[in-house]
């Protein structure tokens, strides 16, 4: 059953709780503390009287319990077949982990379940050795906190190189690829990891170096008009964004969507697939954009 | 009854979610279909599991609440809080903590001796407790070996109770279980195995045009998934709107499609009414109810598969293929079209016809589905034919319509 308590937010800090009930360094600061780190902003309230009074019968007044041993739950049914299911898709070669324990499970899910009808086609290699090796020495890097030497093709097919601090692994479900991620420079920037060719780990950095790359954020303003079901269709299919909409009169919405100024072209494109449901209000340069589109196929 | 922010099922709270998340612009008589406290109640729980993502505003029409989340820039799916909110008893929370401690050190149980060790060395050293009868211990140790946390051994006449032996070597799993947790379907799965690892889990993994609203389905996802597996019919109960839920007869599921651009996920299933492939939004079920074993199930999976060919997107409209052609004038330098063709094509063909000119065609059962996808390159189409006609004339409608809304200095939407 997926929506079951033992899955709880609640079992899990109660569980943090006797683990350190057990070390004996239990108290109330700590009690409170873990609540807030495991579960939700008002669960105080709930879970520290029970506690102390000792209905849940784990913790007695004096904050001992009568459990012996560390808590630990088994996986469960569902847990199993997630992860065989996760051990038959073509990506998990780029992890490294161990089949050890999943025989004879059956899978939750395989890939014939679905259909990802509007994913490109193009995706990366996953099974392919070299790019597994660029995966692993990227997280390596990562985990290590190392520097990596890349030599990658950019967009014209031109050799780069560089040295880079990795900051994250982006992967798109659009696209089906990764994307690294580098911190150290003045902005993000990002290499398709299908692009690298060559790809070294280098010394060590200092913690401080890690600092999280400046995005560039960009908006876009565009009244919405909720015609042939688009209220629901935009609201969607922008989901993935920061957006902020405030109703207007007559079926009009004002819609404010936040993006990085690199996705510009990207934007455009998704805003035009709406048609006239979309009219962008700002900025001008956005506006400029569209306008030269239209002006492209005038011309044709 | 008193306000609590566990909850016992997540239908109600799903839709409060939805709205929230995808909306954000509703006022409080305006979203749910329910009365206005239960309004204040599902604010206050989402309130409670997301603070940090809940944000107001107050306008004309009243006080909005919305979520604001950018997928982009956070690890982890905030909403799959939704699915660590289950309520439970003091039973179900001392006897769990109690039933694997006891199991722990390898040694099959009866039920006598179990409720004995209990009472003897737990419940005896805390004031106030209840004892725990029989009845609720069968009824956990039915469960819990329902879910796979115990398992049964018979003794001579009685069943043994023990932990089943993990050998699965979850330290290895960490980076994949972290990856699939946001990067595959049932990621709450994913994420209930993260909150087992002791220490958190460093973040390595972001994700691009990822929908984190998935996560509110899940649960329907999960049954469809196993009434597929089963070969099962199903009965679907629609979203229920102010005036309550839909029924749909009984459909036999077949496949889950998935938007990786619009938000959307469908079930697509064949209907014993219609007699055809049918899809539906999974956003849009509030329940499946699974029934019988459709005999003819394999047949229901060849006809998709056939008509898969054909299928832009979610549609097959009347069944009558629609031919279509978009010529593009693409210069040589602007390979990066031609590249959005190929991979963006689907069940359509493209071919270069000329030095500047590329042809993409498809035969699909509903040509409307493409029109989205076609306005996308705007400031390219040469030509543009359907056999529907009412596709090409919406979109030059449509584009006339652009036409004067940007350059018509007209302000009409």
């Amino acid at each position: 059953m997926l929506f079951s308590e033992i899955y709880s937010a609640y079992f899990n800090a109660v569980a943090a709780i006797i683990t350190e009930a057990l070390q004996g360094e239990l108290t109330v600061k700590r009690i409170d503390e873990i609540i807030r780190e495991q579960a939700f902003s008002e669960s105080v309230l709930s879970i520290m009287p029970a506690l102390k009074n000792g209905e849940w019968a784990v913790l007695d007044k004096d904050f001992q319990t009568p459990i012996k041993r560390v808590p630990k739950m088994p996986l469960t049914t569902l847990q199993r077949r997630w992860l065989k299911a996760i051990s038959l898709d073509p990506r998990v070669c780029l992890f490294g982990v161990s089949p050890v324990g999943l025989d004879g499970i059956e899978p939750l899910f395989t890939s014939d379940d679905f259909v990802f009808f509007d994913r490109y086609t193009d995706s990366d290699p996953f099974a392919d050795e070299n790019y597994i090796v660029r995966f692993k020495t990227i997280v390596t890097a990562m985990r290590e906190k190392r520097h990596l030497q890349i030599e990658y093709r950019n967009r014209q097919g031109r050799l780069m190189h560089g040295r880079f601090i990795p900051y994250r692994l982006e992967y798109s479900s659009k696209d089906d690829k990764f994307r690294l991620e580098t911190a150290g420079g003045s902005y993000a920037a990002y290499i398709n990891l299908k692009r690298i060719e060559r790809c070294e780990l280098l010394e060590e950095y200092v913690d401080e170096r890690l600092i999280a790359p400046k995005r560039r954020n960009a908006s876009v303003l565009f009244t919405l008009k909720n015609e042939r079901n688009a209220l629901e269709r935009v609201m969607l299919h922008f989901s993935d964004c920061r957006k902020e909409t405030r109703r207007l009169d007559n079926g009009m919405y004002d819609v404010k969507l936040w993006y990085e100024a690199q996705d510009e072209s990207e934007i455009l494109v998704r805003i035009l697939s709406f048609g006239p449901m979309l009219r962008v209000t700002a900025p001008d340069s956005f506006i400029s954009l569209i306008k030269n589109r239209i002006s492209m196929q005038e011309s044709l | 009854m008193a306000y609590s922010e566990l909850i016992k099922d997540v239908s109600r709270i799903r839709i409060y979610m939805r709205e929230f998340f995808v909306y954000g612009f509703k006022s409080r008589d305006e979203v749910g279909p329910k009365s206005l406290r239960s309004y204040d109640n599902e604010k206050r729980r989402i309130e409670s599991w997301l603070g940090n993502f809940m944000s107001f505003r107050q306008d004309s029409s009243g006080k909005a609440v919305f979520l604001s989340v950018d997928s982009r820039h956070i690890p982890y799916n905030p909403l799959y809080k939704a699915w660590k909110a289950a309520s439970f008893t003091k039973n179900d929370i001392g006897l769990h903590f109690i039933l694997l401690d006891i199991l722990a050190d390898g040694k099959p149980r009866s039920l006598t001796e179990l409720l004995e060790v209990i009472d003897g060395e737990y419940l005896s050293s805390l004031d106030y407790t209840e004892p725990i009868d029989e009845s609720t211990l069968r009824k956990k140790l039915k469960e819990y070996t329902d879910e796979g946390l115990l398992l049964t051994v018979k003794s001579g006449k009685q069943y043994l109770y023990a932990l089943p032996t993990d050998s699965v070597e979850l330290q290895s799993w960490r980076d994949a279980v972290a990856f699939f947790s946001e990067g595959c379907p049932l990621g709450v799965v994913g994420s209930f195995i993260l909150d087992k690892y002791k220490a958190p889990t460093p973040t390595i993994f972001s994700f691009k045009h990822r929908y984190v609203v998935f996560a509110l389905d899940n649960g329907i996802l999960l049954d469809l998934l196993a009434a597929i597996h089963a070969h099962q019919n199903v009965e679907l109960e629609l979203a229920a709107d102010r005036h309550g839920g839909r029924k749909q007869g009984l459909i036999a599921p077949l496949k889950i499609y998935i938007s990786t651009q619009g938000g959307r996920q469908y079930l697509a299933a064949y209907g014993a009414g219609k007699k055809k492939i049918t899809f539906f939004r999974l956003d849009a079920i509030a329940k499946v109810t699974p029934g019988e074993t459709e005999p003819e199930y394999n047949a229901f999976q060849d006809l998709l598969k056939a008509e898969q060919p054909y299928i832009w997107g979610v549609s097959c409209g009347q069944y009558r293929l629609e031919h279509i052609e978009m010529v593009l004038a693409v210069d040589p330098k602007d390979v990066h079209i031609i590249h959005r063709l190929e991979r963006e094509k689907r069940c359509g063909s493209v071919r270069q016809t000329a030095e500047k000119e590329w042809r993409f065609t498809a035969d699909v059962y509903d040509a409307g589905e493409l029109i989205p996808w076609l306005r996308t390159f705007i400031g390219r189409i040469s030509s543009l034919t359907c056999s529907n006609k009412k596709v090409e004339r919406q979109f030059w409608a449509d584009f006339a319509a652009l036409t004067e809304m940007y350059k018509g200095g007209g302000n009409a939407v």
